[in-house]
C-alpha cells in the first residue's frame, strides 16, 4: 500500500485521451438549429455568387441568359433554387431570433423551444409560399 | 416537443447522435475501440444493459466501451447507484467521481445517453434500454469516467471569483438589500460540475481560449453581485474575442444545466453590459 506521499506528481498538461464530443452528444434543438444557421449562412454567400451569374447571363444577352435559364429551370437547378430559398428564410427567421437574444429576451427554456419551432415553422411556410407565388408568376 | 425544464428527458428524439462517423475528427491515442461484455449473474432478474466508456492510463491502451448487464432489482434506482453496484459486484477497477450522491457537490458529472447530468439525480429509468455512459465532453481523460478538471478551474480562476473592494471594510459584513440579493439569485447556486461547459460546442472548437458557460455564469454572479466593486476591471478581463464573444448562443448550457440555472441568460447579461458601457 503506497501513500500518497509516495505517488508521482501529476502532469503539468495531462496526456490521456480526449473524450468524444461532437460525436456522442446528443443532437437538440438548441445545438442543431445553431449549426443549421451557420451552415445555411455559408450556403447564402454560394448562392450569391450564382446570383451574380444569373445577372450577368442576363446583361450579356439573350442567348446566355436562356441557357442560364434553361440551367435552373432543370429538375436539379429547381432542388438547388428550393434548398437555396429555404436557407434564406432559416437564415433570416434564426436571424431575427438572435436579435431578441442580443436586446436580452427569450433565455427561459420553453422560450428557447418555441421560438426555435417558430423558426423551423416559419422558415417551412415562408418557403412554399415563395415557391407558390413565383410560380404563379 | 416543447422542453419546459432540463430535467426533462425526451420521449424519443429523431437522433441519437449527430451523423458522423463514430471517430470522427479523432486522434489515434483518444479513438474509441470495442471493449468486452460483462455478463449480469445467473440469478438477476431485471437486467438492463450499460454501455460504459472505459480508459486505463496503465496498460498503454486505447479508451474502449465495455458494456455491463446489470441486475436493476438489485441495485438502487439512479445512474450513480447502477455505477457503484457495478464496482462493488463486477468490476472493482471501474473509476469515477462520486461524493454527496444528492447533486450539491457536482462531482458525479457525466455524459449520459448523450447528455450531461449528474449521475446521481439521473433516474435508470429515464435512461435508453441499452444506455451510454461517458466522461464529460472534450476533456483529457486520467482514468474511466474521471476528467482532468485543471484547465477548466485555471479558467475559472481567471475571473477571479472572489468579492473585491476598494472602500474600507465596515465594522460589520457589507450589508445588501433583499432585492440587490436577489440579482444572484440562480447564479450563486451553480455548483460547477461543468455539464455546461463540456456540452458546449464552443467550448468544444475553442477550450483553449474561450472561457466557457460555467466560467462566464460565475463571471457574471460577481458583476451583479451589489458588494463588489471592481465591475469596471471585471467587464475589461472579458472583453475579448475568444473569452466571451466565442460564446454563439447555442444555449446547450441552460439545456443541460442539472441544477436548473441558466448560463446562457448570463453571458448574455455579460454581453448587454458591455455594450450599455460603451455607448
Amino acid at each position: 500500500m503506497t501513500s500518497t506521499a509516495d505517488r508521482p506528481p501529476a502532469p503539468e498538461h495531462s496526456s490521456g485521451p480526449l473524450s468524444p464530443h461532437l460525436q456522442i452528444y446528443r443532437p437538440q434543438l438548441t445545438s442543431v438549429l445553431s449549426f443549421a444557421h451557420r451552415l445555411s449562412g455559408i450556403a447564402l454567400s454560394v448562392y450569391s455568387v450564382v446570383l451574380v451569374a444569373w445577372l450577368m447571363a442576363a446583361a450579356a444577352g439573350s442567348g446566355p441568359f436562356s441557357s442560364m435559364q434553361a440551367v435552373m429551370q432543370s429538375l436539379g437547378g429547381q432542388v438547388l433554387l428550393g434548398a437555396g430559398v429555404f436557407c434564406f428564410f432559416l437564415h433570416l427567421c434564426g436571424g431575427i431570433r438572435h436579435l431578441f437574444w442580443d436586446a436580452g429576451y427569450g433565455f427561459e427554456l420553453t422560450n428557447i423551444y418555441v421560438s426555435g419551432w417558430a423558426v423551423v415553422a416559419a422558415s417551412v411556410a415562408l418557403t412554399a409560399l415563395a415557391w407558390l407565388a413565383s410560380s404563379k408568376m | 416537443m416543447i422542453i419546459r425544464s432540463s430535467s426533462q428527458v425526451p420521449r424519443k428524439s429523431l437522433l441519437e447522435r449527430f451523423p458522423v462517423p463514430r471517430n470522427f475528427g479523432v486522434s489515434p491515442r483518444s479513438r474509441i475501440v470495442p471493449g468486452r461484455t460483462w455478463p449480469a449473474p445467473e440469478d438477476a432478474t431485471r437486467v438492463q444493459t450499460f454501455d460504459i466508456y472505459r480508459f486505463d492510463p496503465e496498460s498503454g491502451g486505447n479508451p474502449r466501451i465495455d458494456s455491463f448487464e446489470v441486475d436493476l432489482d438489485d441495485c438502487g434506482p439512479m445512474v450513480l447507484d447502477v455505477l457503484i453496484w457495478i464496482k462493488n459486484k463486477v468490476d472493482s477497477t471501474l473509476t469515477f467521481r462520486r461524493s454527496c450522491r444528492e447533486g450539491v457537490c457536482g462531482s458525479c458529472a457525466m455524459n449520459i445517453d448523450g447528455t450531461n447530468w449528474l449521475a446521481c439525480t439521473r433516474f435508470v429509468a429515464e435512461t435508453r434500454k441499452r444506455a451510454t455512459i461517458y466522461p464529460l465532453n472534450n476533456m483529457r481523460i486520467l482514468k474511466d469516467l474521471v476528467p482532468d478538471l485543471r484547465h477548466v478551474f485555471a479558467q475559472y480562476n481567471l475571473i477571479e471569483p472572489w468579492l473585491k473592494t476598494r472602500t474600507p471594510a465596515p465594522e460589520k459584513e457589507r450589508l445588501q438589500s433583499p432585492a440587490e440579493r436577489q440579482e444572484i439569485d440562480g447564479y450563486w447556486e451553480c455548483i460547477l460540475c461543468f455539464c455546461c461547459t463540456s456540452g458546449c460546442p464552443s467550448h468544444w472548437w475553442n477550450a483553449d481560449r474561450f472561457l466557457g458557460p460555467a466560467v462566464l455564469l460565475q463571471a457574471w454572479r460577481w458583476l451583479v453581485d451589489s458588494r463588489d466593486e471592481a465591475r469596471g476591471e471585471r467587464l475589461d478581463e472579458l472583453e475579448d474575442p475568444f473569452r466571451l464573444y466565442r460564446c454563439h448562443t447555442i444555449l446547450n448550457c441552460t439545456r443541460t444545466c442539472p441544477k436548473g440555472l441558466n448560463p446562457g441568460k448570463a453571458i448574455g447579461g455579460i454581453k448587454k453590459l458591455l455594450l450599455e458601457r460603451k455607448t
